[in-house]
């Protein structure tokens, strides 16, 4: 699956559109390349729960700081995060909220993993139990 | 998501606050590319969808339980409740001896309908509805900082205070303006015992319980508010004294009669709050 996809999106390159996948497609033609992408995933997922800190994102996902920027910045430029910098005390802290349009991506996308996952059917060993 | 650090079952080895971050930042740096953004990194090649998802699910939970803070208001509630049970008993002694009820006067609606006239309850529970509902949002601020996120608390404060500001309002608005006397009919009976700022409490926890995503918030706001019914449309000393409790017969005593309906929701409410902080850590601790 992951051959046919081309791989993440650097900083500032826009992110295209995912192609509407028709009756009888398969479901891979619906996946976002901007949003499928593990961490940025996980990003998505976080803050769709609630708005999060930039050093909760990095624990939570085990991202070097460089690394969840890089990320942070591709989403932010695609349209799907708010990232806010402010301070506490002297401490910059950095707090990201995700936009309409992030949500929208975030559930085309699980919606679209589920399907693959009714497609094909889950191995034990690919679908464990809950966290 | 296949390789260890992005599992639920590796981010349970460290904590999920913000203490614990450098370490798992740390680790994570170590263990994988600088950039990490590879054709490795997709999520295709992390061991399928199902996994994908499930690792997803993972951090939502995780995330929620970090957030969830609920305890402090249904402690903080319960409290202010406690702290207006000696009001309701001073409340409840005759202002005379002819037995004669009285409004009294302060904010009627929250001063109920009662032998003393509440004018203490009604003023008492003003400032503390605001108060309560102003610390709760600062709590929330306070918990985010700490925890790393954060939890919209801006929809519970305004509706607690707008209700608040109504059933101050609605009293003088009515009397001004006579034909909105209609506007009292949804209140019917539920403010003559002095207690219609339970239901403004149980308001405030319905929507909390709807940006926590909480369904144990909702099954407390849900006993709450049928303590709060109970205690605003029924004598509640009828089932303690049914249960056994006796204050006995002084004039004194007699007060003492109104404090189940006072109790009850602040029982509901301390007994949900502690259950609550005893959850929430048992469960971070594992998270």
């Amino acid at each position: 699956m992951s051959g046919a996809r081309p791989g993440p999106l650097a900083p500032g390159e826009p992110a295209p559109a995912p192609q509407a996948a028709g009756p009888g497609a398969h479901p891979t033609n619906g996946l976002d390349d901007t949003v499928h992408q593990r961490h940025r995933l996980g990003i998505l997922t976080i803050t769709a729960e609630a708005r999060a800190e930039f050093g909760y994102l990095r624990g939570a996902l085990g991202l070097t700081p460089g690394n969840l920027s890089r990320h942070l910045t591709v989403l932010e430029e695609a349209g799907l995060v708010q990232v806010e910098k402010g301070y506490r005390g002297r401490r910059p802290r950095t707090w990201v909220r995700i936009t309409g349009r992030g949500r929208a991506a975030l559930a085309a996308e699980l919606a679209t993993l589920t399907e693959l996952v009714n497609r094909h059917g889950g191995t034990p060993a690919e679908q464990p139990g809950p966290a | 998501m296949a390789d260890d650090r992005g599992s639920p079952e590796s981010r349970r080895e460290r904590p999920a606050g913000t203490g614990g971050q450098e370490d798992g930042s740390r680790a994570a740096a170590e263990a994988s590319p600088a950039d990490g953004a590879g054709p490795a990194d997709g999520a295709d090649a992390a061991g399928g969808p199902g996994r994908l998802l499930a690792d997803l699910a993972g951090l939502r939970r995780q995330a929620r339980t970090v957030r969830h803070g609920y305890w402090f208001p249904l402690v903080l509630f319960g409290l202010l409740t406690c702290g207006a049970a000696p009001l309701y008993v001073a409340a409840a002694a005759p202002r005379d001896t002819s037995g004669a009820y009285a409004t009294g006067r302060g904010p009627l609606l929250l001063n109920g309908f009662l032998p003393g006239g509440g004018f203490y309850i009604g003023w008492y529970w003003a400032a503390a509805l605001v108060g309560g509902y102003l610390l709760t949002v600062a709590w929330y601020r306070w918990h985010a900082r700490r925890a790393g996120v954060a939890t919209p608390a801006r929809g519970y404060l305004i509706t607690g205070v707008v209700l608040t500001v109504l059933v101050l309002v609605i009293p003088p608005l009515t009397v001004w303006v006579p034909a909105l006397s209609w506007i009292w009919l949804p209140f019917g009976d539920v403010w003559i015992r002095g207690t219609l700022a339970f239901l403004i409490i149980a308001a405030g926890l319905w929507m909390l319980a709807r940006v926590e995503r909480s369904r144990a918030l909702a099954v407390i706001a849900l006993v709450y508010t049928g303590a709060a019914l109970l205690s605003s449309l029924y004598n509640v000393e009828n089932i303690a004294f049914r249960l056994g409790w006796n204050p006995g017969r002084s004039a004194f005593a007699w007060q003492l009669t109104v404090l189940p309906n006072v109790l009850l929701p602040a029982a509901v409410l301390l007994a949900g709050g502690c259950g609550a902080f005893l959850a929430q850590r048992a469960r971070r601790s594992t998270a």
